[in-house]
């Protein structure tokens, strides 16, 4: 089964994939289907980056028709989500990549970004990647995923709507005016074009934003040194995660861009968030009934604190 | 501000008039605010807004081909020059602008034109909002076409506001991607002869060609469009000579008009628009008379069905639909209703005949063809030469169109800034020719070619490429309110990173830059199940 349904009690979409439960979990690097060689490169003895279709997709480029039946409203799963390899290495990871293949890895993502964008049915274009068995990661080879929704998702509508709002009232982009006001306390690292923080507004501990300096809406916009100070900053967060407490550290790392075809680029910044779910080196930040239920958290770590920590960090 | 004679404020009114009841409010939006209701009765010439005139405005016609530029509003007058104006519903000797009208950080705008045609007038030192309901009656409520103002921001940022808000109005959905190809008509004209379509065929394989489309000049007559002219094949064959060759089939039509010489007109006189009970003018062109389909005609409704059906069945899968003002001519119909519902009633029989298809609007009023067609001409003509008198048929002023309409690309459907002519032996230099196509490249609109194409040397098809690797971008035209003819153009992520485009369209000048922008290398393969799988490579 693949649709989705509405859910009018909070006015978002759920994607009902079956498909999904099929998926590996955490293969050996003998049997990773993402190495060379593996399931999804059989006849492939090398590669550089690549990008490949999911095998398990949740959307689909021509999904089942469905039929909503009175107020259980459904709508076909349109969409695209593909698997980025980073390497085809399959013991490195964003750490232990040259600055090089991360730069690389910016301009691929651009180039899907301009691919999906012109697909009729995506209304956003998500870049993420999971990091660690931690939340969820299901192969350790080094890689991330791109969701091409078919509708715009409840928290990215949020962060439309108050960016809006910040707008309308200030007459300037929120993220240019967190950027110009930030003291320093909360900056972990700095080059050219980005600035990467502890936000004033962090929910996880140790979560990290990155913002480019330009205001821009999309990865589309970035020049070829954007590219490279964004390689640099991203590379350089995960190092200092990894040395924090000196093991493989768990994140998610998502990419927030303008939707295709919406005209919100006058307040809409282009961000990157990391949300680590760890607190301490043992213990983790849950996604209990407070964060799940009311999408309230409650951080342990003071912004500031853990930013000092960051920067701190000799990598 | 006065809103139906009111002094400004948000809320809910009501108005009763011996002719017409209506209610309305006045609602904030992001930067700005929206006037919509409801109206029933015999409104007639409606008035929804009055405002104090700014020296300098953007103001245009209502179709394709209208001009489209700052004008000063105390010393203006439209033109008639000829047939193409005469018939704007609503011109009058007041007439400022069809739709909108923009000045100085402001933009006021209709979002629909379903039932009414919504225009500018001066009166005195103020610009006055219409809503020309014709003669229309309507027993129940309709929505009132709603307008907008836009007065929070810089004048590029409303209107592209204000275009996406016109799509979101319209329900308006981008289905299709922008083809290249290739069109008769800018090097032959009405002379054009099978034996030109077969020599370019042979050649469009060279070029990165997906429509080959047949202009004007292979139909017997204007209305008898399955019919062809001696010389030429049947039009089922021309399709299926093109098939054969690799390219999707395109046709030009001009479905709303009917020549007096007509097959069609003999055979069914009563089908065209009316004054006086006798068949209506709308235009002259091809040395005749052409009169306009009475688009409230189910049987002509019905016989539009049937001609893009089979068209569609013979295997075009590309409509250039030129004329099309002619529908929504005003004028005596066999049902009493407004011009524009007329029209719009035609504009969805074609549509829905030609399914999948791209369909290109031409020489068609603008608002009311929103969510019918694919691609839109945004200006007149151009021409092989780059200068007219009175700002006439010329290159330099469809490009002008080409880049003060900017806004509307992508948002209410794909601009088409008409063919590039990159011959050499054109009257447009190599500069003015340059010019042309970096522009229409940066502004990211539809390309077609329409040259002998084997007069196009390698720098030509260099050209070419360079135009297409320009666009895919966001474009913006910063300086649109700018009077001398010197516009700024920005394009953010193009295919070749980010664009500042200088173009001098009085002095033929132009200068680009761009942002120095990494390109990959990939490879793409299809495996099992359809999967698309990407390769990338070394970066250049």
């Amino acid at each position: 089964m693949q649709e989705l349904r509405f859910n009018p009690l909070t006015g978002e979409w759920v994607i009902v994939s079956t498909a999904t439960q099929k998926r590996p979990v955490r293969p050996s690097s003998v049997e990773c289907p993402i190495c060379p060689g593996g399931l999804e490169f059989q006849d492939i003895s090398e590669y550089d980056i690549a990008v490949f279709e999911n095998r398990y997709p949740s959307l689909l480029k021509n999904p089942p028709e469905v039929e909503s039946r009175g107020i259980f409203k459904k709508e076909r799963a349109f969409g695209v989500c593909e698997v980025v390899v980073y390497t085809k290495d399959h013991d490195s990871s964003i750490p232990k990549m040259p600055l090089y293949q991360i730069k690389k890895l910016v301009s691929v993502w651009k180039d899907r970004t301009r691919d999906l964008f012109e697909l009729s049915f995506v209304e956003y274009v998500f870049i993420f990647e999971n990091r660690g068995k931690e939340v969820g990661a299901s192969l350790s080879h080094p890689h991330g995923q791109i969701y091409a929704f078919p509708f715009i998702p409840k928290r990215i509508e949020l962060k439309i709507e108050a960016m809006r709002k910040w707008y309308e009232e200030r007459k300037k982009c929120p993220i240019c005016e967190v950027i110009s006001s930030e003291p320093g306390e909360r900056t972990v690292y700095e080059n050219e074009s980005f600035i990467a923080i502890v936000p004033f507004y962090a929910r996880f501990p140790y979560e990290v934003h990155i913002y480019p300096k330009r205001h821009i809406s999309t990865i589309l916009e970035l020049s070829e040194k954007e590219e490279s100070d964004l390689a640099d900053s991203i590379k350089t967060i995960v190092m200092k995660y990894d040395k924090l407490f000196d093991q493989e550290f768990p994140y998610m790392m998502m990419l927030f861009q303008a939707p295709p075809k919406e005209d919100v680029d006058h307040f809409f910044h282009f961000h990157i968030e990391f949300n680590p779910p760890k607190r301490d080196k043992d213990k983790l930040k849950w996604m209990a009934s407070v964060e799940t239920g009311t999408w309230t958290f409650i951080n342990p770590v003071a912004p500031e604190e853990a930013a000092q920590k960051l920067r701190e960090v000799k990598i | 501000m006065w809103i139906f004679r009111r002094k400004i404020s948000e809320g809910f009114f009501s108005l009763s008039d011996k002719k017409y009841s209506a209610i309305w409010s006045v609602e904030k939006i992001h930067l700005g605010f929206v006037v919509k209701g409801y109206i029933k009765g015999k409104p007639e010439k409606l008035e929804i807004l009055r405002i104090d005139a700014p020296r300098k405005a953007l103001a245009g016609g209502w179709q394709s081909w209208s001009p489209f530029k700052v004008i000063d509003t105390k010393n203006h007058s439209f033109k008639i020059r000829d047939w193409k104006y005469k018939d704007t519903p609503a011109l009058s000797e007041n007439h400022l602008s069809d739709y909108l009208v923009a000045s100085n950080g402001i933009v006021i705008g209709f979002l629909s034109s379903r039932f009414a045609h919504p225009y500018f007038e001066i009166d005195g030192d103020q610009i006055v909002a219409y809503l020309d309901y014709f003669d229309s009656n309507f027993e129940n409520e309709i929505p009132i076409e709603p307008l907008i103002v836009l007065n929070e921001g810089d004048t590029p940022l409303l209107l592209e506001l204000y275009a996406r808000m016109i799509a979101k109005d319209n329900s308006v959905k981008l289905e299709k991607k922008k083809p290249i190809g290739w069109s008769s008509w800018y090097q032959y004209f009405s002379d054009l002869e099978w034996s030109d379509v077969l020599t370019n065929l042979e050649k469009a394989k060279d070029f990165p060609i997906e429509i080959f489309q047949i202009d004007d000049s292979y139909e017997a007559d204007i209305g008898d469009w399955l019919d062809t002219r001696a010389g030429f094949p049947s039009v089922s064959d021309m399709a299926e000579v093109i098939k054969r060759k690799g390219f999707k089939p395109g046709i030009w039509v001009a479905p709303f008009s009917v020549s007096e010489t007509s097959k069609l007109f003999k055979e069914h006189p009563d089908w065209v628009v009316k004054e006086n009970g006798k068949p209506k003018i709308a235009y002259k062109n091809w040395g005749k008379n052409i009169y306009a389909l009475d688009l409230s005609n189910e049987e002509v409704l019905n016989w539009l069905n049937d001609l893009f059906s089979n068209l569609r069945k013979m295997g075009y899968r590309f409509f250039k639909i030129d004329f099309l003002f002619s529908g929504a001519i005003p004028g005596e119909r066999k049902r009493s209703e407004s011009p524009i519902i007329s029209y719009r009633r035609g504009m969805k029989a074609i549509r829905k005949a030609t399914k999948d298809a791209f369909i290109l609007g031409c020489g068609a009023p603008l608002i009311p063809s929103t969510g019918f067609v694919d691609g839109m001409r945004v200006s007149e003509d151009t021409a092989p030469y780059w200068e007219a008198k009175d700002e006439g048929i010329s290159a330099k002023y469809a490009l002008r169109n080409d880049i003060t309409r900017y806004f509307f690309h992508k948002r209410l459907w794909h601009n088409d800034p008409d063919c590039l002519i990159l011959r050499k032996d054109s009257n447009i230099s190599k500069e003015q020719r340059e010019i042309y196509a970096i522009t229409s490249g940066t502004l990211d609109n539809m390309i077609f070619l329409s040259d002998d194409l084997r007069k196009l040397s390698e720098s030509e098809k260099d050209l070419l490429e360079k135009t297409i690797s320009l666009s895919g971008g966001k474009p913006r035209v910063e300086n649109i309110m700018d009077t001398s003819m010197r516009y700024e153009i920005t394009s953010r992520g193009s295919n070749s990173g980010n664009i500042h485009l200088v173009v001098d369209l009085k002095e033929s000048k132009y200068k680009l830059n761009f942002d120095n922008h990494s390109k990959i290398d990939r490879r793409v393969m299809v495996k099992d199940n359809g999967r698309n799988f990407y390769f990338y490579g070394e970066v250049f």
